[in-house]
């Protein structure tokens, strides 16, 4: 792998679901998006374009119908294998039955990571998403937004090359998610991270990433990517700027005209 | 404050509750047995008809083949056939939820096998393992066996799809995904079927014993009827009762111990 060849690239990506009885639906259709390492990328577009389908993909959770997606060159099952791969849903999923500390540690149990290794590695996580001292809860005692924080730990605890997040604070009120927005922000950068984001929030999108990219539905496709020129690291002040509100605009723009293509 | 300190009073709150609970049951139990011993007292009803609180509490503590011996045979019985029932009904529910076309072709025979009653079914297992208690164990087992099969495949399959597909994205193996999230997942299902399966044993067991037996409570009932002992009946009705709770507590304290987080979640809400 050479230094300009992306960590993550989908060529000619397909995906058609068989309708089952009814017509087949088209998720996506011909995507084609690389994604360089440490690259902050979200993914926007209205409810059924495919942005989730995508990340799933990328997951090795459903194979494409067509196209290619490779991950650092190789493909999403062998990464996933690997533990390479990081995903947090939209619900934070975490296990019932489980204290937070090992449900934060529950992917290197998995990985049969000696128990004392494990579990040092998952307090340090805690600590990092802000919610040391919590070990011991359970997780209905914590707020949704301390749930997404510990699941977000939980995906971090391989240390994946590359974390997919399908709006993981989409059920959150304004102001957790602006925190949660700021610290993650703070931990991407810090951690190098590459991730995928999905959001239905292009002001979170922007806030976050260092490209937006527009989808639009029937089929899903890739409409336009924004590149974000915001400088780092990025503070919750910014979205009184000029450049951040232009580039929401340009967004709610190309979100708009979306909708107005598929409507023809 | 730590979880830890939570949990303990938590548990010292749970034990005043409870008591605060339990008051208005006991004022009761307490006024209805002074009304019962007073009534009884005063209008002369025969012992036959309706015996006197203090005259079964004579007969459960009498020294004279005494009930303690008949309730352990019983409970035995119950106890025995509800674990040896309960452990082959979680295996068959594990078969079901890992092989649909296993379930498919059983299910329906579960069903009904249900719906027969205890009574009808005891005398045919009583002519295969003949007339000792290891008859009335193989009738508290079947009654344990179906409820908990159903229970534990339904509980197997209950697990949360996008927690299994967090299992997958870590790349968990078959067994891991077993033990780590499907069997966690089906313990609340699992001890709903125990709980039940816990008080029909106890059921299971007497009937058994009324069709044919020389100890336990459903002895003692079946003899007491026919020399007309109410109080003796009595006894052993109120007996039959303690063991059906005692074992149903018992059974509850183990829901609280194995799965505390679901247990305690049901109490706050
Ligand atoms: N398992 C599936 N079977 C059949 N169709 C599916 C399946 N998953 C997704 N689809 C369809 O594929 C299309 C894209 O779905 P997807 O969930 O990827 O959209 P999305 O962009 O994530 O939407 P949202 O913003 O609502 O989450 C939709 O039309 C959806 O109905
Ligand atoms: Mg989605």
């Amino acid at each position: 792998m050479t230094a300009t060849s992306p960590l993550l690239s989908f060529s000619g990506i397909d995906v058609v679901f068989p309708g089952g009885g009814t017509a087949a639906v088209t998720a996506l259709k011909n995507i084609s998006l690389d994604i360089k390492a440490g690259e902050f990328v979200s993914l926007i577009g209205p409810s059924g374009c495919g942005k989730s389908t995508l990340l799933r993909v990328a997951a090795d959770l459903i194979g494409p119908s067509a196209g290619v997606v490779r991950i650092d060159g190789r493909p999403p099952d062998e990464m996933r294998r690997q533990r390479e791969i990081g995903f947090v849903f939209q619900d934070a999923a975490l296990l019932e039955w489980r204290r937070i500390l090992a449900n934060v540690a529950l992917p290197l149990e998995l990985q049969g990571v000696a128990r004392d290794e494990r579990l040092a590695r998952a307090r340090a996580l805690l600590d990092l998403v802000g919610i040391a001292g919590f070990e011991n809860a359970w997780p209905r005692q914590l707020s949704g937004g301390m749930r997404q924080r510990a699941a977000i730990a939980r995906a971090m605890s391989t240390s994946p090359r590359v974390m997919l997040m399908d709006e993981p604070f989409g059920a959150l009120d304004q102001i957790t998610r602006d925190r949660l927005n700021l610290e993650l922000s703070r931990i991407a950068e810090r951690e190098a991270m590459t991730v995928v984001f999905v959001t239905h929030s292009i002001q979170e999108a922007v806030f976050l990433s260092d490209r937006v990219v527009v989808m639009t539905p029937r089929p899903g496709r890739i409409t336009r990517v924004i590149d974000v020129d915001l400088p780092h690291p990025r503070q919750l002040d910014m979205r009184g700027t000029e450049r951040f509100i232009e580039l929401c605009q340009l967004g709610e723009r190309l979100l708009s005209e979306g909708f107005d293509d598929s409507a023809h | 404050m730590t979880a830890h300190t939570d949990a303990m009073s938590g548990m010292r709150m749970g034990l005043a509750n409870a008591l605060a609970a339990a008051m208005p049951c006991l004022i009761t139990t307490v006024i209805v047995l002074v009304a019962w011993e007073v009534a009884v007292e005063v209008t002369g009803v025969p012992a036959y008809i309706i015996p006197a609180p203090s005259r079964i509490w004579a007969a459960l503590i009498s020294g004279n083949a005494s009930l303690g011996y008949h309730t352990a045979i019983t409970a035995f019985e119950a106890l025995a056939g509800f674990v040896i029932g309960s452990a082959f009904g979680a295996l068959l529910g594990i078969v079901f939820a890992y092989s649909p076309l296993v379930a498919r072709s059983l299910m329906p025979y579960v069903i009904a096998s249900n719906t027969i009653p205890v009574v009808a079914i005891a005398p045919i297992i009583m002519l295969w393992f003949g007339s000792g208690i290891g008859a009335k164990v193989a009738v508290t087992a079947f009654l344990s066996f179906f409820p908990l099969a159903l229970n534990m495949m339904k509980g197997l399959q209950s697990y949360d799809r996008t927690v299994m597909e967090v299992f997958h994205v870590a790349a968990a193996t078959p067994l891991q995904r077993f033990f780590k999230m499907r069997l966690p997942s089906a313990l609340p299902y699992v001890f709903v079927g125990l709980k039940l399966n816990v008080t029909f044993s106890v059921i299971g067991a007497i009937v058994s014993e009324f069709v044919q037996s020389d100890r336990g409570l459903g002895f003692v009932i079946m003899t007491a009827y026919r020399t007309l002992n109410m109080p003796r009946l009595w006894a052993a009705m109120l007996a039959s009762a303690l063991l059906g709770i005692l074992l149903f507590v018992l059974v509850a304290a183990a829901e609280r111990w194995l799965i505390p987080w679901h247990s305690s979640m049901r109490d706050n809400s």
